[in-house]
């Protein structure tokens, strides 16, 4: 029997399924004989570190996190042009560093911007 | 591929100098401007402001107009050069009623947003392949959402802006989904190279898809019926003044650059719309929202009664004229669609300008609250007197010229027995429903007396009384010799 | 192996395409929305970048990178207005934004 060079990953893939499949019924199984449903207040309260929880589970967040993800979101794109600018250095005129400066001059304009607009002081 | 740079700058140092003049305007805010009052920050940034988009002009007109820029990238034809001039014009003249009537917070923002929208239209007007377009188009609309919404007062403000975001972003992906089927179809980004490839490959249903989205986007940047749906709920709750840049210069900007598009690049599916010789292209789709623009806008507004709702059906029914100023662009080239893209800006500035300086001093939107407005205030009465006459057409105002230039190259594009011949009929007979209209808006401000307890007098800003004038001015003198205007296409 | 071809990218673009219109069109909630939205864009993207791989030029591909950047700086803005809207109005359903009326 000539064996397939990638045979290993379907054993592989089938071990991965079963794992998972049979502790789940074994969990189940236990959960049926024995640890049936007792439900109470303390029981079905929301889990917080192991402390007593207070309020409600469903808050609002501050929109200072989504400033901090905009402004994250700016260098993360950033080097997506940098990148390719940087591959392609060597072969490249003066004139696209100067492009590439100014461009990067400006993302930090808008940092700047927000920095002494006091966007970045956690309140 | 080697890009020349010393080219690139001197083509561009008016976009460098209106960026340049943002960034000076928010740093001038962060450092001396802080300490000041609302009412001098204001007035420094838009003065700053004002003195970028100046130079921006002086620059861009000193270049002048030198044919296409980097093996065809951009295009400096006499359409380009004039659009770009004509949107900074009316970039400056929104700055300079915002100087008097705002009551937002954060000036510079305010300034350094506009002159970013100024850049997107100035590079919209020249872009002639499809990413610059692209990316030129996004900066103009992405700057506009924001204006839309800068109010933070008025719950209106925020859900224009919101509705502007949704149907101007969808336009955007059917846009790119029909540039991406372009580039898949010609293998090229560059309109020339596209247009060359559909020549020699023929028509094909993918083609007409990517006609059909490319048309979807230019309807919703016109204003176009069926498109039109934002346009009421933006012009109302927008600010004044962005709502005055959202109706003049972005539509002049988004005309150049479709009829750029669909006339050099599209031109093989142009189609027919000659009744011996019909054939479908996209000529039949742009007369269809044409037709649709004209009834929507004209008997739409015939039942508003609030001033700025008015002005966004008028112009809708704008859009269904310029839209046959596009089609005619085929034979009559881009002037007379460019005249009356143009003239309608300033009519429109200035019809939003009047609506800001009354908003300013609490008179209410209603048209009703125009009532005595000929006592109250004579300079704003006068001005919404000749803005009104020029979006009606009434001669001698530019708006007159504008209208007959556009139905005069319609009537000759395919003659009177056509699509095109009998639109530019209709179009005619509705500037009669218009005037009624436009004329009751005029009886509440000219000759019904003012309401008890409310005759005070307006005062008017001196910026925005200055940039009202100028519009005005500008209107009488372009109506009387269209010439001055037009010699650039010459 | 599968050799998908280039049929199979456009129709899955333009199967993403339909979905995110029609979660524009259909869905109540703004942020909902605005995923559909993206989703148009990067349905865009995906017909860009095989049209490139089978056009053999390279224009797809930047205009691809272009675009990603595009739709971050849409999210920025769309979601500022969202959170604006949601200060004042306390609501982020379209069906319940209708102050503007004349």
């Amino acid at each position: 029997m000539s064996e397939h060079p990638y045979a290993f990953l379907a054993l592989f893939l089938a071990v991965a399924l079963a794992f998972p499949l049979v502790l789940l019924a074994v969990s189940q199984l236990w959960f049926r004989f024995f640890q049936p449903p007792k439900p109470s207040a303390s029981k079905n309260d929301v889990y917080e570190c192991g402390v007593a929880s207070t309020g409600d589970s469903w808050i609002q967040f501050k929109p200072h996190y989504y400033l901090y993800a905009i402004l994250f979101l700016i260098f993360d794109v950033e080097i997506l042009f940098l990148l390719p600018f940087a591959v392609a250095f060597t072969g490249l005129p003066t004139g696209a560093l100067v492009t590439m400066l100014v461009f990067v001059l400006l993302l930090a304009e808008g940092l700047v911007w927000a920095w002494r607009r006091g966007h970045l002081e956690w309140r | 591929m080697t890009t020349n740079y010393p080219e690139l700058f001197c083509a561009f140092a008016g976009e460098a100098s209106l960026v340049l003049g943002m960034l000076v305007v928010l740093g001038y805010d962060l450092t001396v401007g802080r300490k000041r009052s609302p009412t001098e920050r204001w007035q420094a940034s838009c003065i700053l402001g004002g003195a970028a988009l100046f130079s921006a002009l002086v620059v861009g007109l000193r270049v002048g107009v030198v044919g296409p820029v980097l093996g065809g990238e951009f295009m400096l034809d006499a359409l380009g050069v004039g659009t770009r001039a004509a949107v900074l014009v009316l970039a400056g003249l929104t700055l300079m009623l915002t100087a008097g009537t705002a009551r937002l917070r954060n000036p510079a923002e305010f300034v350094a947003i506009v002159l970013l929208a100024a850049t997107g239209f100035s590079l919209m007007a020249v872009a002639q392949q499809l990413l610059v377009a692209f990316l030129a188009l996004e900066l103009a609309s992405l700057s506009l959402y924001v204006l839309a919404g800068f109010d933070k007062t008025r719950p209106e403000s925020a859900e224009a802006a919101l509705k502007y975001f949704l149907f101007g972003g969808m336009s955007a992906a059917f846009l790119l989904f029909g540039f991406s089927l372009l580039y898949g179809l010609t293998g090229s980004i560059d309109t020339s190279a596209i247009a060359a490839a559909l020549a020699a490959q023929g028509s094909s249903p993918l083609l007409s898809v990517a006609l059909v989205m490319v048309l979807v986007a230019f309807g919703f940047k016109a204003a176009a019926a069926p498109f039109h749906l934002w346009a009421p709920d933006v012009y109302q709750g927008a600010p004044a003044t962005s709502a005055a840049l959202i109706a003049s210069a972005s539509k002049l900007a988004g005309l150049t650059f479709f009829v750029r598009l669909l006339w050099p690049g599209l031109g093989y599916a142009t189609g027919d719309v000659a009744l011996r010789h019909f054939s479908p292209g996209w000529l039949a789709v742009v007369a269809l929202l044409s037709a649709a623009s004209l009834l929507v806008g004209n008997f739409g507004a015939l039942a508003q009664s609030n001033l700025r709702r008015l002005l966004a059906y008028s112009a809708i029914a704008h859009a269904g004229a310029l839209l046959l100023g596009v089609m005619a662009a085929g034979t009559a080239g881009p002037a007379p669609l460019y005249f009356y893209a143009a003239t309608y800006g300033l009519a429109t500035v200035g019809a939003f300008g009047v609506v800001a300086v009354l908003e300013a001093a609490g008179v209410g939107p209603q048209i009703a609250d125009l009532a005595g407005l000929y006592r109250r205030s004579p300079l704003l009465a006068g001005c919404l007197f000749i803005f009104i006459l020029s979006l009606a057409g009434i001669p001698p105002l530019a708006g007159f010229f504008g209208k007959f230039a556009v139905f005069a190259a319609a009537l000759n594009f395919g003659g009177l027995a056509s699509v095109t011949g009998w639109l530019a009929f209709a179009a005619i007979f509705l500037s009669a429903v218009a005037l009624y209209y436009y004329l009751r808006v005029l009886k509440q401000a000219l000759v019904a007396p003012p309401a008890p307890g409310a005759d005070g007098r307006i005062a008017v800003p001196g910026a925005a009384a200055l940039a009202l004038l100028l519009a005005a001015l500008l209107l009488v003198v372009l109506g009387v010799f269209p010439s001055l205007l037009l010699q650039i296409f010459s | 192996m599968i050799h998908a071809g280039l049929n199979t990218y456009v129709t899955l673009s333009a199967l993403l395409f339909v979905i995110g219109f029609f979660g524009v069109l259909l869905r109540k909630n703004t942020l909902v929305i605005f995923m559909s939205l993206e989703l148009m864009l990067v349905a865009s993207t995906l017909a860009l970048v095989a049209f490139s791989r089978f056009n053999g030029t390279l224009d797809g591909n930047v205009f691809v990178f272009f675009i990603l950047t595009i739709a971050a700086a849409e999210v920025a803005v769309g979601l500022a207005i969202i959170v604006a809207l949601f200060r004042m109005r306390r609501t982020v359903q379209v069906d319940e934004l209708n102050a503007l009326k004349h």
